[in-house]
């Protein structure tokens, strides 16, 4: 007898998912019903969310409209894959969502969200920054619109910097030998010379790729191929390598994110770190150690290159290309990426905008004196390779470059086993 | 209806679950491996078996292999060592019991992430509390590819040395303490008193428990993927961290599926290996 519960269970079990299934199906909107869209995005951090103030805003400037701002998880990988799954798989439950900039060009092949072309006139893009916009054009039509931007730069002690008569550095070499004098006089053990990110991730492919483009190198020519300077790309990685030989940067560099680089320079012990707009804020908070004492340059240049530039960054807005509200949803995205809406962000959230007139603005600059400093840095960005299979290239490469920078592989060895990897990939995609 | 006929009416029910949460997916991942699918891009045609030939040269993942062996051999004995010894101290002390038992339930109990991400933090070659148990050195724990494997073991060794412990001292708890009498009055004692009396009884239960601990290890993903990504140079990558890069991360849906299929064929024979040993454990008791 004790069977019998069992198998009604299991009879039970495919009704279950079945009613777990269509559940998942998001709501279906009923004619004359108020419409409602849903906005998908990661949380904004600062102090203060502007995002539920300006979505009201939109309900009180379209009536019988809702929006329902829908929060994604925290990490980047996890966003990327629920979006993959949600829009592969037919009806995605949201109209609106915040893609990071790398993926729009993937998502537009897939033909997963809007084109925008037809409904954003050319003033309107012209007024955002050109590398902020550009990773949003894939032949010749617009995806998405930029909501918020990021660029790497160099933070430098300011303190430190004066106290031996420097000036922030133009060249890694001047930056090498400032750090070289400044701890040999400091005399302090735990004051650490140059910080950044080696971690095999994202993130430390965004430094290997600033260290490229610093020696006048590229990831990838106009074609597509690997590595068009093979010179110059070796010369960048032996240097990032023997930043940590030298001891100009700790090991653990290799295993470092932006967080566990900022805290030990937001502690006062180092004096160059590389990292991202954000960082800033925290220094400035008023129980910081080094409150005061950061100042931010360009990221130096290597000998083979003109100058250094920061790799671009940040979050656009895109339209889902199955939304039943196209007009109203690419009306939502235009206003959450409109001057009036990112001078919103950028007061109440820890973001800097993607339009160069805020950064110039007197009611704004008052406010974060750092954005004119901000707009020389914004305007020298320069974008990751743009391009569908960017993530594929990205993980595919991230080992590699891992490799050299904790010294298993020669950056020789690296270049020649990535470039053999990237073919591979892309005899997959177009044979 | 016949006997027979009526015992497959009854288990149809039972059938057709598993049959539909198991094998259709199963047979789906198999169909799919034989394919280049990149929903992206939209290609979708057949592959045939080029994916297991790149595979077979592929470093990357022989690489991943070879982490995912060593990971789990060394993690699975040294949890295993630990977990027995830990049943059997437990079960020699007299007070606190209750209190060390809740104490060790506590590391099996937290979520792996927070498990991981506590790891981060001891693991901080400048910052963190194991370095400066060493005495202030600047270890590079996860950043150094010769350290970063056996530190994710430490920590996968902590998460799970309970779990072993638990179950071993719920068999320890079942020995009649009449064997121990009587081996006494017979002079086995201390050393022998184990070899003869608590190995022979705990071992059966240790397999089931290496059976557990081996499929868990061999498709460990969550300590890697949150401590180091998998790298340094690759040096944490384990077999499913591998196809999930492949998988979810850059959709190459068919080329995932083919690891995939390479980690299911390898849990499946480990796991027919522990059955057999088992069904030879309970034929000679």
């Amino acid at each position: 007898m004790a069977r019998r519960p069992a198998r009604a269970v299991l009879l039970g079990m495919p009704a279950l998912l079945l009613t777990l299934i269509a559940g998942g199906c998001g709501e279906r909107a009923t004619p004359g019903a108020p419409v409602t869209l849903v906005f998908k995005h990661a949380k904004i951090l600062g102090p203060a969310d502007p995002v539920p103030g300006l979505l009201r805003r939109f309900e009180a400037l379209h009536p019988g409209v809702r929006v329902r701002s829908e929060a994604l998880t925290w990490s980047s990988d996890e966003q990327h894959q629920f979006y993959a799954i949600n829009l592969e798989g037919g009806s995605p439950p949201f109209d609106v969502m915040m893609l990071d900039v790398i993926w729009v060009p993937e998502f537009a092949r897939a033909g997963w969200i809007l084109d925008l072309t037809a409904f954003v006139p050319a003033a309107e893009r012209a007024a955002h920054f050109p590398s902020a916009l550009e990773p949003a054009v894939q032949e010749g039509k617009l995806w998405a619109l930029p909501w918020f931007m990021n660029v790497g730069l160099l933070y430098y002690r300011t303190d430190l910097l004066a106290k031996y008569g420097f000036a922030p550095p133009e060249a890694y070499d001047e930056l090498v030998r400032q750090v070289r004098r400044i701890r040999a006089g400091e005399g302090d053990p735990r004051l650490d010379g140059f910080l950044w990110q080696g971690k095999q991730y994202e993130g430390g492919m965004v430094n290997v790729l600033e260290a490229l483009w610093a020696n006048g190198a590229r990831l990838l020519d106009d074609a597509g191929r690997p590595f068009p300077e093979p010179a110059r790309a070796r010369e960048s990685l032996a240097f990032l390598r023997g930043l940590i030989e030298s001891g100009v940067s700790p090991g653990w560099v290799t295993a470092a994110d932006e967080e566990l680089t900022r805290r030990p320079f937001g502690d006062g012990r180092a004096i160059f770190l590389r990292g991202w707009p954000y960082a800033l804020d925290l220094f400035e908070l008023p129980a910081s150690p080094v409150r005061g004492k950061v100042g931010v340059a360009p990221l130096p240049r290597l000998p083979h290159g003109e100058v250094g530039a920061g790799s671009t960054g940040g979050a656009h807005l895109a339209v889902s290309a199955r939304t039943r509200h196209q007009a109203l949803a690419v009306e939502l995205v235009r206003f959450l990426t409109s001057d009036a809406a990112q001078r919103a962000m950028t007061e109440g959230a820890a973001l800097r905008p993607s339009r160069p007139s805020l950064y110039r603005d007197a009611a704004l600059v008052a406010r974060d004196p750092s954005l004119p400093a901000l707009l020389g840095l914004m305007q020298r960005g320069r974008p990751r390779p743009i391009t569908p299979y960017y993530l594929m290239l990205s993980t595919t490469l991230q080992p590699e470059f891992s490799a050299v920078l904790v010294g298993r592989k020669s950056p020789e060895r690296a270049i020649r086993d990535a470039t053999a990897q990237v073919d591979h990939l892309l005899r997959a995609i177009a044979p | 209806m016949t006997d027979r006929n009526l015992s497959w009416l009854f288990l149809a029910p039972a059938l057709l679950v598993l049959g539909g949460l198991t094998v259709y997916p199963a047979l789906w991942v198999l169909w799919l491996s034989l394919q280049y699918r990149i929903p992206v891009f939209s290609i979708a045609r057949w592959a045939g078996l080029e994916h297991y030939a790149f595979l077979a040269v592929d470093t990357r993942f022989w690489n991943a292999a070879g982490v995912t062996a060593v990971f789990t051999v060394v993690s699975v004995a040294l949890e295993c060592g630990l977990g027995l010894g830990v049943a059997l101290a437990l079960r020699g002390q007299r007070h606190w019991r209750r209190v060390a038992l809740a104490l060790l339930l506590l590391a099996w109990a937290l979520p792996s992430v927070v498990t991981a991400k506590m790891f981060e933090w001891l693991y901080h070659p400048s910052g963190g509390l194991v370095n400066f148990l060493l005495g202030g050195r600047a270890i590079n724990w996860l950043g150094d590819p010769a350290l970063a494997l056996p530190a994710l073991i430490v920590a996968d060794v902590w998460r799970t040395t309970p779990f072993v412990a638990l179950l071993c001292y719920a068999r320890l708890l079942t020995i009649p303490p009449e064997l121990y009498e009587a081996g006494q009055v017979d002079g086995a004692a201390g050393w022998q008193a184990f070899a003869r009396i608590t190995w022979p009884l705990v071992r059966p239960i240790l397999l089931v428990v290496l059976l557990f601990r081996t499929l868990d290890a061999l498709r460990a993903f969550d300590l890697m993927f949150v401590l180091t990504g998998g790298g340094p140079a690759g040096s944490t990558e384990t077999l499913t961290v591998y196809a999930y890069r492949a998988l979810f991360q850059t959709l190459q849906v068919g080329f995932g599926a083919a690891i995939g299929v390479v980690v299911f064929a390898l849990v499946m024979l480990v796991a027919v290996g522990y059955l057999r040993l088992i069904n030879r454990e309970s034929r000679t008791a």
